[in-house]
Formats: C-alpha cells, sequence, structure tokens
C-alpha cells in the first residue's frame, strides 16, 4: 500500500462512526458466496463476529455514514440538521480503501454504509452508489455490502445499487404513520414502504429469473460489477435479502402495534429481519423521553425473542399479546408466558409430539427440536437424553413427558408453576439484570398493571 | 486387554482404528489412547502405534463411502480437538474407535451420529462441537498485521487444533495475499503463498523474528480500527461484562483493539 493517510481521515472515521452507532443492524448474514480466485472477499451465509464493542453489541461490519450533514430534522436523530456538531463527508476512495485495508487484517465482514441526506435524496443516492462501484470494480471487493436505501431516491438508483448490494434497509424508524408524522416529518409511510417494495419485487423477480436473462438495468452495469453466487449465470439482486429497524421507546405505541407491524413486513414485505433499537435521548429534545433508567433494554430483549417466536416457531402475533394485555411480561419470557396461559395443550410427550408442538415447548429451541426428531425415530428418549440434546430442562420439565412421565410429580397448576419459573435467574438475562434496579422499576411504571400481577 | 497408544491427529489415530481391526482382538479388549498411559496396569498390552497415511486414507475412505462425508467429517474435527473439560472425560481416541466400531455393527451407520445417548458418541459429539464452536470463534477474531515484506501475519492460541479449518477460510477469502497464521500452543504454521495452496509447517523452521518487523502502514490502520472500535460503543449501553461474555479473555489478547494503547 503506497498510500499515505491524510491526518483528518482519523477524524472523519470517529465523527462517522459515532453518526451511525444507534442502527443497530449489524448481521453479515444471509448469503454464501465463495471467493473468486482474485481480489477479496467471500461471503458466509452464517454471518461472522469480529468483535464485540464495549456495550457487548457484535461488531461485523465497518458501519459509517458517507456523511453527517443532513437536511431532515428527525427529532430523534442526532445528526438532524437542528443539531450543532462536528460534521464530516467521506470520499468513496476514502471507504473504499479503510474497507479493503480493514477487511485483509479481518477486522470486518464488509461495510454496513448509510448516510445523512445531503442535497437531495437523489445526490446521496448516487454517492452511495459510486463507492459501492468503485469498491466492487476498482478494489475487486467480494465480500458483504449492507447499503441504507435512501427514503425518496430515484426508483432506476435503488435499482442499480440492489446488484451490488447483499442487503439493503429502508429503517421504517416508528411502529405508526403517526409517530412518524410528529418526530420526522421529512419522511413519510409512502417514502419509506415504496422503495422497500421495489427491492422486495427487485428479490422476487430475480429468484424467479432463469439463468442467462437480465433485466435492462442489470445489462446496462458491466460484467465485472454485478454479484454472481457461485453460478457465473446467475446473476442476484440484494441476495441476503432487505432488513428494516424501528426504534423503541420514543413514542408510545404498545408492544403489541411493534410485533403486529413486525409480523405484517415478513408477511407481506418478506423482510429477513426487523430490528429494534433501545431508544437513547442524544439529541435532548424536550418533547421525547428522558428515560432516567437508561434505554429500554428489557422490552427490546423482549421483542427479539418474540420476534424469533414469529420467525422461527411458527407463533402469530395475535397468540403473544392482544389489545387487552398490549405488553409483554417482564418477568417471563414471551414463550413461557404463552404456555403457561395454554396449560391445556401440556404437557406434552416428547417420544410423539410433532414438530409443530415441540417447538412450543418453553426450553426447547429449534434446534433440540430438530435432534429430538431425528434422534427418537432409533431410541425411546429419556430426561438424560434430552439433556445432552440441550434442552434447558429447568423450564422444560413442566410441560413435557418422556414415555408418559414427568420428570418430578409436577402439578398443573398456573401459580405453581409461574413460581417455579420465576425463580430461574435466566428469566431476565444477567446483562440486563446488572445494569441495575432503576431498570426493572421503570418499566413496572410502563406496564399496565395486568401483566405484572404475579400470584 | 490391548491398549493402541496413537498419535495425538487425525492420521495417529485413524491407523490406531486400522491396527486394532487388522489384530481382530474382541472389541471388549480395546482401548485406543493419544497420551501416554501414566499408570501401566498388570493385564493390559501397551501397543505403539507407528501412524500410517495409508492405513489412515484407508479407513477414511471406508467412513466416507459406508456413513457419508458428514460422518467423516464429524470424526475429523473430533480428532482436531484438545482437552474438552466436562463429566465425560472418554479418552479421544477411544471414543472415536468406539463410535467407528458402533456404525460398523449397525445395521445403518449413518444414524449411529444420533444416538447420543451412547457415551462414546456423545464424546465425539462435544469434541466436535467443541472445535467447531472455536473454529467459528476465530474466523471472526483473528487479527492479521502487515509485515515488511507485505506478508499478512497472525498469531493464535487456540485450544483446538484448528489451523485447517482456518486455512479453508482464509484461503478462500484472500486468494491473492502472502499470509501466516501462527499456532503458539502447538509451535505450528499456516502457511498461504499467494495464488497457490495453504500448507502446514513445524514453526521450529520459521523465522519468528522477521513477524516483529511491521510495514510502514500498519500502526496508522492499527490506530484507524481502535478508533472506529471506540466510537461503535453506545455509551448509553455500556457493558464491559456482556463484552467479555462475547469475546472472551482468551481471544482478547490476541486482537489488535483490547491491547492498551
Amino acid at each position: 500500500m503506497e498510500l499515505t493517510i491524510q491526518s483528518d481521515l482519523m477524524e472523519k472515521l470517529a465523527i462517522l462512526t459515532d453518526a451511525a452507532k444507534y442502527d443497530v443492524a449489524c448481521t453479515s448474514s444471509g448469503v454464501d458466496r465463495k471467493g473468486k480466485g482474485h481480489g477479496i472477499g467471500n461471503s458466509v451465509a452464517a454471518g461472522i463476529c469480529h468483535s464485540f464493542a464495549g456495550d457487548g453489541r457484535c461488531i461485523s461490519l465497518l458501519k459509517i455514514l458517507m456523511t453527517n450533514h443532513c437536511i431532515y430534522n428527525c427529532s430523534y436523530c442526532q445528526n438532524n440538521c437542528n443539531n450543532d456538531l462536528p460534521r464530516a463527508t467521506f470520499t468513496p476512495e476514502e471507504i473504499c480503501t479503510l474497507v479493503t485495508e480493514f477487511y485483509r487484517r479481518n477486522y470486518i465482514e464488509g461495510l454496513f454504509l448509510s448516510s445523512g441526506i445531503i442535497d437531495s435524496p437523489n445526490h446521496t443516492m448516487e454517492l452511495l452508489f459510486q463507492t459501492l462501484y468503485l469498491l466492487r470494480t476498482r478494489y475487486d471487493f467480494n465480500g458483504y455490502i449492507h447499503v441504507k436505501a435512501i427514503p425518496g431516491a430515484d426508483p432506476r438508483l435503488i435499482d442499480l445499487i440492489g446488484h451490488l448490494a447483499d442487503r439493503m434497509s429502508i429503517n421504517l424508524e416508528l411502529p405508526t404513520a403517526e409517530s412518524l408524522r410528529t418526530l420526522a416529518p421529512c419522511k413519510s409511510r409512502k417514502t419509506i414502504l415504496g422503495p422497500m417494495r421495489q427491492i422486495q419485487n427487485g428479490i422476487r423477480a430475480y429468484r424467479e429469473l432463469p439463468t442467462h436473462e437480465l433485466t435492462s438495468v442489470n445489462r446496462t452495469l458491466p460484467e465485472v460489477v454485478r454479484l454472481s453466487n457461485g453460478d457465473p449465470n446467475r446473476k442476484s439482486f440484494v441476495p441476503a435479502g432487505q432488513s428494516t429497524q424501528m426504534i423503541i421507546g420514543a413514542t408510545p405505541e404498545s408492544d403489541y402495534q411493534i410485533i403486529k407491524v413486525a409480523e405484517s413486513l415478513y408477511d407481506r414485505f418478506e423482510l429477513k429481519r426487523v430490528f429494534y433499537s433501545a431508544f437513547v435521548n442524544v439529541t435532548g429534545n424536550s418533547e421525547l423521553p428522558t428515560l432516567p433508567g437508561g434505554p429500554p433494554l428489557l422490552r427490546e430483549h423482549r421483542l427479539y425473542q418474540a420476534d424469533w417466536l414469529l420467525r422461527y416457531y411458527h407463533f402469530q402475533a395475535d397468540e403473544l399479546l392482544s389489545a387487552d394485555r398490549p405488553d409483554f411480561n417482564i418477568y417471563l419470557d414471551p414463550k413461557c408466558d404463552w404456555a403457561l396461559r395454554h396449560l391445556e395443550q401440556f404437557p406434552v410427550e416428547i417420544n410423539r409430539a410433532p414438530y409443530r408442538m415441540l417447538l412450543r415447548v418453553p426450553g426447547i429451541g429449534y434446534l433440540s427440536a430438530r435432534r429430538i426428531i431425528a434422534a427418537r425415530r432409533s431410541n425411546r428418549l429419556d430426561f438424560s437424553d434430552l439433556k445432552k440434546i440441550g434442552v434447558v430442562l429447568k423450564r422444560a420439565i413442566y410441560f413435557i413427558t418422556c414415555n408418559g412421565h414427568t420428570m418430578y410429580p409436577i402439578r398443573m397448576d398456573e401459580d405453581y408453576i409461574t413460581r417455579q419459573l420465576l425463580s430461574d435467574q435466566t428469566q431476565i438475562p444477567k446483562e440486563i439484570r446488572n445494569a441495575g434496579y432503576e431498570q426493572l422499576s421503570l418499566f413496572d411504571t410502563g406496564f399496565s398493571g395486568t401483566n405484572t400481577a404475579i400470584s | 486387554m490391548y491398549t493402541y497408544i496413537c498419535e495425538n491427529s487425525i492420521d495417529g489415530i485413524l491407523t490406531g482404528v486400522y491396527n486394532a481391526y487388522a489384530d481382530k482382538h474382541s472389541h471388549r479388549e480395546i482401548h485406543l489412547t493419544v497420551r501416554e498411559p501414566k499408570n501401566l496396569s498388570l493385564f493390559t498390552q501397551y501397543l505403539p502405534v507407528e501412524t500410517d497415511s495409508e492405513k489412515a486414507a484407508k479407513v477414511a475412505r471406508t467412513l466416507k463411502a459406508r456413513f457419508g462425508q458428514d460422518f467423516y467429517e464429524t470424526i475429523y474435527q473430533a480428532a482436531m480437538a484438545g482437552d474438552v473439560p466436562g463429566k465425560n472425560t472418554m479418552d479421544k481416541a477411544d471414543a472415536i474407535y468406539e463410535t467407528i466400531a458402533l456404525a460398523l455393527a449397525s445395521g445403518d451407520g449413518t444414524k449411529t451420529l444420533l444416538s447420543l445417548g451412547e457415551p462414546c458418541v456423545f464424546r465425539v459429539f462435544e469434541l466436535c462441537r467443541a472445535t467447531g464452536r472455536e473454529a467459528m470463534h476465530l474466523l471472526g477474531f483473528v487479527r492479521f498485521q502487515e509485515l515488511e515484506n507485505g506478508i499478512l501475519f497472525s498469531k493464535i492460541h487456540p485450544n483446538h487444533h484448528v489451523l485447517p479449518i482456518l486455512g479453508e477460510h482464509f484461503s478462500d477469502r484472500l486468494p491473492e495475499e502472502n499470509f501466516m497464521i501462527y499456532d503458539e500452543n502447538r509451535r505450528l504454521a499456516l502457511l498461504h503463498p499467494s495464488r497457490e495452496h495453504f500448507f502446514l509447517a513445524d514453526a521450529d523452521k520459521l523465522d519468528l523474528y522477521a513477524t516483529e518487523r511491521f510495514s510502514a502502514n500498519e500502526a496508522q490502520f492499527q490506530n484507524l480500527w481502535v478508533t472506529f472500535f471506540h466510537s461503535i460503543t453506545i455509551d448509553a449501553r455500556k457493558n464491559p461484562k456482556l463484552q467479555s461474555q462475547m469475546i472472551p479473555k482468551r481471544f482478547q489478547r490476541d486482537t489488535v483493539e483490547f491491547q492498551a494503547f
């Protein structure tokens, strides 16, 4: 590398990393792509974490903004145009250098590129495109790229950039159109959902496209740029799918509203992931909650647990919460909470229950459920086998039988089982418990009362 | 009783399996070990196994042909494991031998690995998982430093012999780089010359002094990375315990960002 590093690059990196850190999407997952035998980079479907920041979150991608200049005034965002803070802008070359030099040292799995809105959505999107184009061509970079689609940008730009990126995302920001109007007056549901639909259609079209055939836009890109996953004849468009993010706790929506929105994003927009970001009041804006107990981490945690139940455990949002019970139980995870309200479906016989039912048992994850199905073909399973398989028995024993017997004599009684489950310290993760008592008392006050009443 | 003392490697263990079958003793009388026995017992015959890659290859071929690639890879990965703590202290070579014997004796050996109730199968599963997990971690936690001569150099201290797994991954990822990963615990180095296949070498033959002379730009990129690493933390969510849980201290020692600057 005969490159001389400008002294201000360090400062820019500090500013534009700080400006990007509240976006929580960090995964590098969803696409398996072998190396090309030249250039650098490949991609592993499971994703790889390269380090963990001081807040315990995974660092996988170089997560930066192109610029933190912004013409918008979203009140929850520290980069909003009314905020007085140092501003900076990367050049595409600077980003390419950082990505490739970090990547070859194995610091990162790829690039996560977002941006404030500079001049106009189109101008911003063009800068992002130039950067990705340079990275994929001159720098011959074949690693993972996650890029933001800018709401309001020309659909043609979104189409072009979709051929260079592995994942795209447009943040929904807030769960309801009304909150969006209040806190982000320059954005609207329409400018967010429009590109989301476009990317969904693009991904679909490519999935169904016969090999060799290319869309008109794709034809305008030189051959080398287009991503191909193994099969050189098969081109792809946003192969790792799209994701979005909602801010939790800045506005008064209930957990029920939030997971209903998430569910419809999965069903109607085929999103790969919805991320939830516990609100941190960075702007000091008086219209926003101050959250003296810190960001609502436990609430965020419960939402992620519920999100997994939607994506991998075949639960519906309406099974978990309802208009009458709009928020998650703080003391119990959503699956235990559901099971306790449906004791009539338990206990479940491990050696006979169908896969879908095993998935609903607290303490049995989808991996354990699969192992149970495979193992019981040849052997009858008992409790010691389940332990080896990885079932969390301290949660599961109230809900299962092996060969007709429970592990201990158990009363199928809601109060009794609730008390037993509550003595399990892992119901509230250690990291959150350690974050202090205020955290919990703050949550208490936010609850409608029905959930927190534990007999 | 017969105890076969094997070299601690996949070839060593599979040669042991070959010899044990060739000698036609009853399975119940056979044990394999990769350790020097501490207490010799009176009625046991100790048979040192001389590693023979042809014998090992024959066993490997049989396993792949009869029980599938996945079965072989599980055995292979289990054989790379170092010490795995736990209640089950069955010797690695013994667990592998018994698992193979179980598969060969059963009607459908492709299912043998699902019988986690069998102590030997469970041990193989544990060993394989331990190696796999550490390798998975290191795919992310390996840090290369650019040396004066342009070679990318990394030093690691893994519990298990993960270099072959890392070699496959990084050769595909960085095909044009000359890189080297040095396992200081085993004094083994993985070498990848640009556009060629990687190989393992004994570190005694290497000039490790050269690995301390870095390129002109190295310090700057390390500083940039450390800047990024600190800037990305959300202070309101600070949680050092969670951080150390996710990247355990034994990995931190070999990364740039956890060194005191």
